[in-house]
């Protein structure tokens, strides 16, 4: 039964080695960064209402079609297949209050895709995180609207005009003081705070989620978590109550959404283990050294923007041993 | 569970062992071989037979006149019909001689066993008919067997056996050491008596845990006189590259062989298993090495299987005898599916390093298509943490491509053993390895360009001196 005549082949494919290639891609893993995502987003839709789902759906909608214009623009390939914009949107609706007017939100996404990502050339350029520099961006612009929260359950349905204003879990830690919420609510996110930053537990499930899918490793949430942990038992902000204050600093201020899906974000993170454990703990302590000093309540976005900045130098100090070079193998360079 | 031997780094690629079940079937030699004079690193050979000759199984058609080589047999009976050149994958020149099988499967009479028992051969002797028997490692590096053993006597002490097989697909040393385990150890007691040493490691990953049982099996059953080797199978944890040597051998003895070194300088060997099974057959047969065990497999083949194949069968002849195609190939790769060379020429031939060849089709290539210079790095840090030489493969292919060669090296781009574990790995489809691949090229050819102006520098000079 030879039908190799059939089927013989025309034209041979002459391409280097490998010939296969594992499953993963670029869009595969930013899929598991939304699924992942999903869960703290839908609470924060059901705590903060449906202006909160707006929110979400203006910052990705601006975040993608901004990509793809600039991409069509500049000429360069159109990657919004690979979904990468759609979670550089979705980041920064989560770290939003649900009151910022729709516009603001939509030019935060704008800024962080097309100032941030694309004039430095793209996916995989920028040294800072889009969405992060976005949210940064747009608390030095209108400051006011950025620290204006509502409370959980107080819904808003499109327009945030007469909402009442009220403070986040952080505002009263600044003076020593607990929290209102207590720490289980603080914990399942039945709290005031921005969309996506309010519960912790989903947030922490997101986390393991891609802990357990290989997407991120542990790293550097363990070292940043570590690190608020231990600088806040040793320093309790309330004072008497480490263990309390301990609870509160983990569960508030976009601390868990910060260090499993901030502070991990490849491009703007170290490869090497070393790196990113010293990256970890840089983003830690500076997290805590803002919100114990600094003029704003929170720390997480400017600890890690800041850690962004020194990524190149901790690759470069954590390069691993070569094999075969240095201590054990005993060769020189060449 | 019990401790497994593996290694820093590395990943569990897909297997695709779908052939681990296919016995080794005979293939009836085709109608036509030809056979390269070149198969391997060192010297091509240089034909012995001419146009018209008849030969006979097992006879030396073409013979190394110095220097680095292996001769090169007959693995049919026939007649001589062309010596040609044709370029091989890589597009080199190559010379074959292309036999015209009768048939007949003649024996040529000097295929005869050693006759000496071991205990009454010398090393030389040992080396001498692993030379003349034309073995090379058939693991797919192909380095002259004699040659690895002359340089290791008295200068080695651990001997490892490389049966992880770790590569996708390739099933021909696991269907070895499930069907014919003896001949195996019959080819390493030949190789420690020229070594003058008893003992040696069989790496086995644990994905054939059949295999190992047979090994084990094997050694129990040896008879008394066999009992001065002493061999042990170790299992090794199934992870890519576990067979590449310097992995097999920081996995079994925690020893790093120094960049730009050889096993035998932390003193090991590395022999692949069914390298072993040749050289029994040469001591114990006489017979040279002109078959091989082949997977055949991929999605375009009809049956795919274990075939033991004439060294100079058609990729086309062995697909046929597998049944055929069931899809158009749109790729050949000789080898595995990580470190394996894609072919051009269907009418290319199994040689003495061809452990599989594979057949796959457009649909199952799709994936590997890259976007070329296009492809973005997203920095996800995943080659750097599988790399088995703990290189940043991410920053090398950086350099790879702006040709920064001065960056590329101090950053041990040489180190680069190329497995491609990186490039599988890559979410953002970039060519990495191959990326590195062109930097070392380009680093080699200027440390050459360098040797050649020095020397020219250095002749100039002598040339003044006499004038």
């Amino acid at each position: 039964m030879d039908n190799t005549q059939q089927h013989a082949p025309g034209l041979l494919t002459v391409s280097p080695s490998p010939h296969i290639r594992g499953r993963d891609t670029t869009a595969s893993i930013m899929f598991e960064v939304l699924i992942a995502l999903t869960p703290a987003t839908v609470w924060g839709i059901y705590v903060f209402g449906t202006r909160a789902l707006l929110t979400v759906l203006v910052c990705m909608a601006t975040a993608i079609l901004t990509e793809g214009l600039l991409e069509l623009l500049l000429h360069r390939k159109v990657t919004v297949n690979d979904g990468s914009a759609a979670v550089t949107g979705l980041l920064l609706a989560m770290c939003l209050p649900v009151t910022l007017p729709l516009w603001q939100a939509a030019l935060g996404a704008m800024f962080a895709i097309a100032v941030v990502k694309q004039l430095f050339g793209g996916i995989g350029k920028n040294f800072m995180n889009p969405a992060l520099a976005g949210r940064a961006f747009l608390m030095l612009a209108f400051t006011a609207n950025m620290t204006h929260f509502t409370a959980a359950y107080d819904r808003v349905w499109l327009s945030a005009a007469d909402c009442v204003a009220s403070a986040t879990p952080l505002a009263p830690l600044k003076q020593g003081l607990l929290p209102e919420a207590t720490l289980t609510d603080l914990f399942l996110g039945k709290t005031g705070g921005c969309i996506g930053e309010v519960s912790a537990a989903l947030l922490l499930a997101g986390g393991i989620y891609l802990l357990l899918r290989r997407v991120i490793t542990w790293h550097i949430p363990v070292a940043y978590l570590a690190t608020v942990t231990l600088l806040s038992l040793i320093f309790p902000r309330i004072a008497g109550a480490p263990l309390q204050s301990v609870a509160a600093e983990l569960c508030t201020g976009g601390l868990m959404l910060g260090a499993f899906f901030m502070a991990t974000d490849y491009v703007t993170s170290p490869v090497t283990r070393g790196g990113k454990l010293v990256f970890g703990i840089g983003c830690g302590a500076l997290t805590v050294f803002i919100r114990y000093f600094g003029g704003y309540p929170e720390g997480v976005s400017f600890a890690i923007l800041i850690m962004n900045s020194l990524v190149w130098y901790l690759d470069r100090a954590f390069r691993p041993r070569v094999y075969g070079k240095g201590k054990q193998g005993g060769a020189s360079r060449g | 569970m019990a401790l497994k031997y593996t290694f820093r780094g590395g990943s569990h690629v897909r297997e695709y062992k779908n052939t681990s079940a296919c016995p080794i079937t005979h293939m009836h030699a085709p109608a036509v071989v030809s056979i390269p004079l070149s198969q391997h690193i060192g010297a091509p050979a240089r034909p012995t037979v001419a146009v018209g000759d008849r030969v006979l199984v097992g006879q030396v058609i073409g013979e190394i006149a110095q220097g680095l080589g292996c001769p090169v047999h007959a693995s049919v009976s026939g007649k001589v019909v062309a010596i040609e050149s044709r370029n091989n994958s890589f597009g080199i020149p190559v010379q074959r001689i292309r036999i015209e099988n009768d048939g007949l499967d003649e024996i040529h009479p000097e295929v005869r066993p050693f006759g000496k028992p071991l205990s009454e051969t010398s090393p030389q002797e040992i080396v001498e008919i692993i030379r003349t028997a034309g073995i090379s490692g058939m693991g797919g590096a192909t380095f002259p067997t004699h040659a690895k053993l002359s340089g290791a006597i008295g200068k080695v002490d651990t001997v490892i056996i490389n049966c992880a097989e770790c590569e996708p697909f390739i099933t021909a040393n696991h269907r070895l050491m499930l069907e014919h385990p003896e001949d195996i150890l019959g080819g390493i007691d030949a190789l420690l008596h020229a070594l003058g040493l008893h003992d040696v490691t069989l790496a086995v990953e644990d994905n054939k845990m059949d295999a190992v049982e047979a090994l084990r099996r094997a050694i129990a059953a040896r008879t008394p006189a066999a009992q001065a080797v002493r061999a042990t199978v170790a299992v090794m944890k199934t992870k890519y590259p576990q067979g590449d040597e310097r992995q097999i051998v920081y996995a079994l003895t925690g020893k790093e062989i120094p960049a730009g070194k050889l096993p035998a300088d932390v003193g090991c060997i590395i022999f692949n298993a069914e390298t072993c099974a040749a050289v029994n057959r040469a001591f114990y047969e006489g017979m040279p090495l002109r078959r091989r065990i082949v997977t055949v497999d991929g999605d375009c083949i009809a049956h795919p299987g274990n075939v033991l194949a004439p060294i100079g069968t058609s990729y086309a002849d062995l697909a046929a005898f597998c049944g055929g195609w069931i899809k158009t190939p749109a790729k050949i790769v000789n080898g595995g599916p990580m470190m394996g060379a894609a072919q051009w020429d269907v009418n290319d031939v199994v040689t003495k390093g061809t452990s599989a060849v594979l057949y796959l089709s457009e649909e199952f290539i799709r994936p590997t298509i890259s976007d070329g210079e296009a492809a973005a790095c997203i920095h996800c840090g995943r080659c750097a943490q599988h790399c088995p030489m703990h290189l940043m493969p991410l920053e090398l292919a950086k350099y790879g491509r702006e040709h920064a060669l001065d960056d590329a090296l101090r950053y041990d781009v040489m180190s680069c053993v190329e497995c491609g574990t990186c490039t599988y790995n890559c979410p953002a489809g970039v060519e990495i390895v191959q990326y590195i691949r062109a930097a070392k090229g380009l680093l080699r050819a200027r440390a050459a360009a360098e040797k050649a102006k020095a020397a020219q520098k250095a002749s100039n000079g002598e040339g003044s001196h006499h004038g």
